[in-house]
């Protein structure tokens, strides 16, 4: 029995500000053998990536301490490390990737000298060793013509490929242990499983050991030995990646996986973490009639609802200037030639990933942006040329929620303001009281206290300002919401909780909805009909059952095959 | 239940700092000399012999006297009144110009920008010191010239940060759900983006008192601010000749004076940056 | 590239027309009729006439704006009311005075707050940052004039080091004469220089790819040096071509204390003679250089930021 290349013991982890202390890592301990992926999962504030930094020696001092607790690298600790030892390790032997390959490469150098540093300082090679084997290196992590993306900034690449210039830079010293703090989060789905199949085989290739760091069970099913689950910076459950799947013990382990909406069934609501235990973190039973599964279609076709929104043929297009004047010389069309009709109560799920068109095309349909060409036909009336008066009745009628919920409210109005503000504009409501008090109503409805109405926003956590939005866009009884993303900012356990809650509303006021996301298996989930979107046209549209069974584009295979399956392992060990 | 505004927030942040807090307190001291000063209560007659000829400090006189026997505590104390005045009147003219042009070119884009940008830049390209030796000079010297000056050459600075901040709010989600009720441009602008900008109003103006503070300093110095009344500038400006036999009081007390205003508005400036501004925390 | 240098020249036209107008409405409009402060009170109404002839004031105003705009290119002032002479003689005259002042003093600045602030940043948060962020806002706080004064008196004039006042041509001649004034000019700039670099370079400090080098293993030095000034380089370039212009603008209250006869001299000379035509020649003498090294700076930003790319 070999002893285990890296080997957490006992880790605490404290960051001392002026507020006080909190411990971010709580006695943790785990082991990561010869040549083996260990995956890491947990929320945000889950005390993951504080791990991960602590094993870099990478922690902010003197904030950031550790009281106990010995980080064993070959058998030697790293906590009593001087910093030239550290450095020494740090991207020879351990090497890091991180979440945002956007800002993480420096702006300013050649990909091809950044990756060249290290083997410089680690290797002592010359500039054009280093150089050449950069080349290499980037033709190993699958970047197209090597030799000539090396001159290139970071700029001049995409999102994907700089973060495979991260992973060439991490591996380019041959290091015995790769950390990856959530290295896809970033990226769009079909990147991401490329980039996952990619670490993968470099992996297997370099004999490393890999520490993966994730808060989506699903990602990590597909690579990981090992799975570690941090909850509130604890490890609750440590256990072989196949058997989490199948035989969780922790009730926090058994919500995450049940919160992740699947492909194959079509739930009524989603369990959530909270289903499985309370707040303390004691297991309760679970009700069997929440997941009791059925045929959304079967009920729609009971129901013979009018048509609410028709879109026909339409255009947004953003001006590119050039010329020295700066005039306009073309148009970039984001929303190219788009129809569709959407019956009342219905959902209609609109995916695809970045730059694709769908959030133009849900802020035109609204007006928030001004379409070029095309029709918008609400409830019988066009209402593409209608307007500012009575565009801002319309609004009554047509709400939007945002994606990110930390800059769709304005952070200098209390929530009352905020949710009184729509009665306000439209008059709705006699007095400042009554306004109050149908505002009150609303905070219950999504599932927040009237107590708590006169905070403003940054005192709520992602989830609570979520329901906050959602109470914003019901405040004026409307009959269509469109979600842009709404719950993509969300951890997988509040995602699921607000996605029940809009579930709940679209029954109780007979909603019709417009929801956008990158994340088929949430949008199969919540959605009736479900369009596939790329290069600002639909491409595919129909049920969302048989959108998943039976897709017709290459395109939504593609989408279809990204989705991280959760159990893949061997599948992908066989590519290999 | 606590509820705590970001105003609250930063506030509290502020007078945890004590050199904010010592810099708020000096900042009001001086504002209060300059309107007793202004109401008559002290100093006003400063123009009154007291004593000798150019007595140095004593009990009696703290900063001793001028060439004419006056007492130099009371012209400083005028010069407070002066100094304070054209920060005032300054930020007066600097502001509502600064903010409304600045709000309307980063929000309404397009031409107005295009005209606006043009009239800041036009403006900032004559160096600020010719700008104000020229006003000054045509409009005659006086203090009228010197607030009409410094207001003609402050607001510059706070149009351009105001239009940028203004320019970020305006893609900020919150500004497009206000829209997406149905509020109109007014709305938008003046009750969800300006409350998000006031802290580079706070800021800006800060640092602004400062600046037209040492600026008078110069321009009286050079003959073309205050007539008849005394200022720091003019006072700096005697003592010119009288250092040479030693008379080194009447600078002393006006450098002081200056010194213990601008640095006061300068910490403050810094200490209301890092509370108000929430993204250079920790730096 | 090119297509924003020249889109970037052709702008300089509506703001030259801009500053011309300014300085036509300032000097030509509110300032009124100069020729009575020239002639006197008891000038006759045919003096008066035959003057307002030769200063181009009988003009229609259209023809006036014009005038000013054409100075802006054919550095043609006119003559001082003053001296009697031309301007632009003036003009050349006092650049040198004030270059052998300003340039030294602005090089040995900028490099001096340059390696303060890479110290600071070094050590931020501790106590010599502290000590030194104090240091920079107490000598900002305290008057320029009290600096001069203070310094002349004390070690030109009680000490004798330094000559007090004058300037003689040639190098190294000039040398004793620009001495002082020359570490009084480095003094003030010290202050606000060192903390706007100190603030550029920990904007930078905090940025990701400061993480991705101490990933790699690279020394805090070499991440300094190397990575972070890089990066700030590239706003701290822009921030030193801006102040050129007042290099050639010359050192106001340093030349006039220091008796040295440079462009800031003649200013204020013309200010104390009223002398229009002189401050209104360097009003747009010094406009037209800050337009041209603003275009400089904006120039070379986009050179030295690769992500800049305009087409």
């Amino acid at each position: 029995m070999t002893s285990p290349l890296l080997s957490v013991k006992n880790l605490v982890v404290e960051f001392h500000t002026s507020e006080g202390i909190t411990r971010a890592v709580n006695n943790v301990s785990f082991d990561i053998p010869q040549g083996k992926t260990i995956g890491i999962v947990g929320e945000s504030g889950s005390g993951k990536s504080v791990t991960s930094l602590a094993v870099m020696g990478l922690l902010q001092k003197p904030a950031a301490r550790i009281p106990q607790g010995e980080i064993l690298f070959n058998n030697q600790d790293l906590l009593k490390f001087n910093d030239d030892q550290l450095r020494a390790v740090r991207g020879n032997q351990i090497s890091m990737i991180f979440q945002e390959p956007m800002t993480s490469l420096n702006p300013v150098f050649k990909v091809g000298d950044q990756i060249a540093e290290s083997l410089r300082i680690h290797k002592k090679m010359t500039s054009k060793q280093a150089w050449a084997r950069a080349v290499e290196l980037m033709n190993q992590v699958g970047i197209p013509k090597p030799a000539e993306s090396a001159h290139k900034y970071p700029h001049e690449l995409s999102g994907g490929q700089k973060q495979r210039v991260m992973i060439a830079m991490a591996i380019s010293c041959d290091p015995k242990l790769l950390i990856a703090d959530e290295p896809t989060t970033a990226l769009d789905v079909t990147i991401q499983k490329q980039v996952l199949d990619l670490l993968f085989k470099l992996q297997q290739e370099y004999k490393m050991s890999m520490m993966f760091i994730t808060h989506d069970l699903g990602v990590i099913g597909d690579i990981a030995d090992d799975v570690v689950v941090m909850y509130r910076s604890n490890v609750v459950e440590k256990n072989k990646a196949k058997e989490v799947f199948t035989t969780a013990s922790h009730p926090y382990t058994k919500g995450l996986l049940a919160c992740r909406p699947k492909l194959g069934a079509n739930p009524r609501r989603l369990l959530t973490v909270s289903d499985f235990m309370t707040e303390e973190g004691v297991e309760i039973p679970i009700d069997i009639a929440k997941i009791q599964v059925f045929d959304k279609q079967e009920e729609q076709d009971a129901k013979k609802s009018e048509i609410l929104l028709e879109v026909k043929n339409l255009v947004t297009q953003f001006p590119i200037k050039g010329g020295i004047f700066g005039k306009t010389v073309d148009h970039f069309k984001a929303v190219n030639d788009v129809s569709f009709t959407l019956k009342k109560g219905q959902t209609l799920g609109l995916v695809g990933e970045s730059g694709c068109g769908k959030t133009t095309l849900g802020r035109s349909i609204l007006r928030l942006i001004e379409p070029a060409s095309g029709q918008i036909i609400y409830n019988g009336q066009d209402i593409t040329n209608v307007r500012a008066e009575e565009l801002r009745l319309l609004r009554r009628k047509m709400q939007i929620i945002f994606q990110d919920p930390y800059s769709s409210l304005n952070p200098r109005m209390t929530v009352s303001e905020i949710l009184t503000e729509p009665l306000n504009i439209h008059n709705v409501g006699g007095s400042k009281n009554e306004r109050l008090d149908m505002a009150k109503a609303l905070v219950e409805k999504v599932g927040l206290k009237t107590q708590q109405m006169n905070r403003y926003p940054h005192e709520f956590s992602g989830g609570q300002r979520q329901r906050i939005c959602i109470a914003r866009a019901l405040m004026l009884r409307p009959e269509f919401v469109i979600c842009d993303e709404s719950v993509s900012a969300l951890d997988v356990s509040i995602q699921a909780q607000v996605l029940n809650l809009l579930l709940d509303l679209q029954q109780e006021f007979g909603l019709t909805y417009i929801f956008i996301s990158h994340d088929l298996s949430v949008v199969n989930f919540i959605a009736d009909e479900v369009g596939v979107m790329y290069a600002g046209k639909i491409i595919e549209m129909d049920k969302a059952s048989r959108i998943y069974k039976n897709p017709k584009e290459e395109y939504t295979r593609t989408l279809l095959k990204a989705i991280p399956k959760g159990d893949a392992k061997t599948e992908l060990a066989s590519l290999v | 239940m606590k509820n705590h505004s970001l105003w609250r927030d930063a506030f509290g942040r502020l007078f945890q700092d004590k050199w904010a807090v010592a810099s708020f307190i000096i900042v009001i001291a001086y504002s209060l000399v300059a309107i007793l000063s202004a109401m008559g209560l002290i100093a006003y007659d400063w123009a009154r012999e007291v004593g000798g000829s150019n007595l140095p400090p004593s009990a009696e006189h703290y900063f001793g006297t001028d060439i004419f026997g006056r007492d130099v505590l009371s012209k400083v104390i005028r010069g407070t009144q002066i100094a304070m005045s054209v920060g005032l009147a300054t930020s007066l003219i600097a502001i509502p110009i600064g903010v409304i042009l600045g709000a309307f070119a980063g929000y309404f884009g397009g031409w107005v920008d295009d005209l606006i940008t043009w009239l800041y830049t036009t403006f900032s390209s004559i160096p600020n010191i010719m700008l104000l030796i020229s006003i000054t000079m045509i409009l005659g010297k006086g203090l009228f010239a010197v607030y009409v000056a410094l207001g003609a050459t402050s607001w510059v600075n706070l149009c351009r940060l105001i239009r940028g901040e203004v320019m970020k709010h305006k893609e900020r989600e919150y500004v497009q759900a206000a829209g997406a009720i149905g509020g109109g441009h007014f709305r938008k602008l003046f009750k969800h983006i300006l409350p998000n900008v006031t802290h580079i109003i706070i800021i800006n103006t800060s640092l602004q008192f400062q600046i037209a503070i040492k600026s008078e300093v110069i321009l009286s110095y050079l003959g073309l601010g205050v007539q008849g009344e005394p200022s720091w500038g003019t006072m700096i400006d005697d003592a010119k000749l009288e250092l040479s036999r030693g008379v080194w009081w009447q600078l002393a007390g006006a450098t002081l004076a200056m010194f213990v205003i601008v640095l006061a508005f300068n910490l403050l400036g810094d200490a209301l940056r890092d509370s108000l501004d929430p993204k250079l925390k920790g730096k | 590239m090119t297509k924003y240098i020249i889109r970037r020249l052709l702008y300089m036209i509506p703001v030259l027309m801009g500053v011309s107008l300014i300085i036509f409405i300032l000097f030509n409009l509110v300032a009124g009729d100069p020729s009575a402060v020239l002639l006197g009170k008891n000038a006759t109404a045919r003096q008066m006439l035959e003057m307002k002839e030769q200063l181009g004031l009988n003009k229609s105003h259209f023809a006036q704006y014009v005038d000013i705009l054409k100075s802006a290119f054919t550095f043609d002032f006119g003559r001082s009311w003053a001296t009697k002479q031309q301007i632009t003689y003036m003009i050349k005259q006092g650049a040198y005075p004030s270059l052998c002042l300003t340039i030294p003093a602005f090089i040995i600045s900028t490099i001096l707050s340059l390696i303060i602030a890479l110290v600071v940043a070094f050590y931020r948060g501790k106590g010599i940052d502290l000590f030194i962020r104090f240091v920079c806002i107490a000598g900002m706080s305290i008057s320029a004039l009290a600096y001069i004064l203070g310094f002349q008196y004390f070690f030109a004039f009680k000490l004798g080091w330094f000559e007090i006042s004058g300037f003689e041509y040639g190098f190294p001649n000039f040398v004793p004469y620009v001495a002082l004034p020359g570490i009084i000019w480095i003094l003030l700039s010290l202050g606000p220089d060192v903390r706007f670099f100190r603030t550029i370079i920990l904007d930078e400090v905090y940025q990701d790819y400061v993480r991705t080098a101490r990933a790699k293993g690279l020394s805090e030095m070499t991440i300094l040096l190397k990575h972070v000034l890089r990066n700030a380089m590239i706003p701290i370039i822009t921030y030193v071509v801006i102040q050129i212009p007042y290099l050639i603008l010359g050192a106001l209250l340093l030349e006039s204390f220091f008796g040295i006869p440079g462009l800031g001299g003649i200013t204020l000379n013309a200010l104390n003679s009223s002398d229009f035509p002189v401050i209104k020649a360097m009003a747009i003498l010094s406009s037209v250089i800050y337009i041209i090294f603003s275009l400089i700076s904006d120039i070379l930003y986009t050179v030295a930021d690769p992500r800049v790319k305009l087409k």
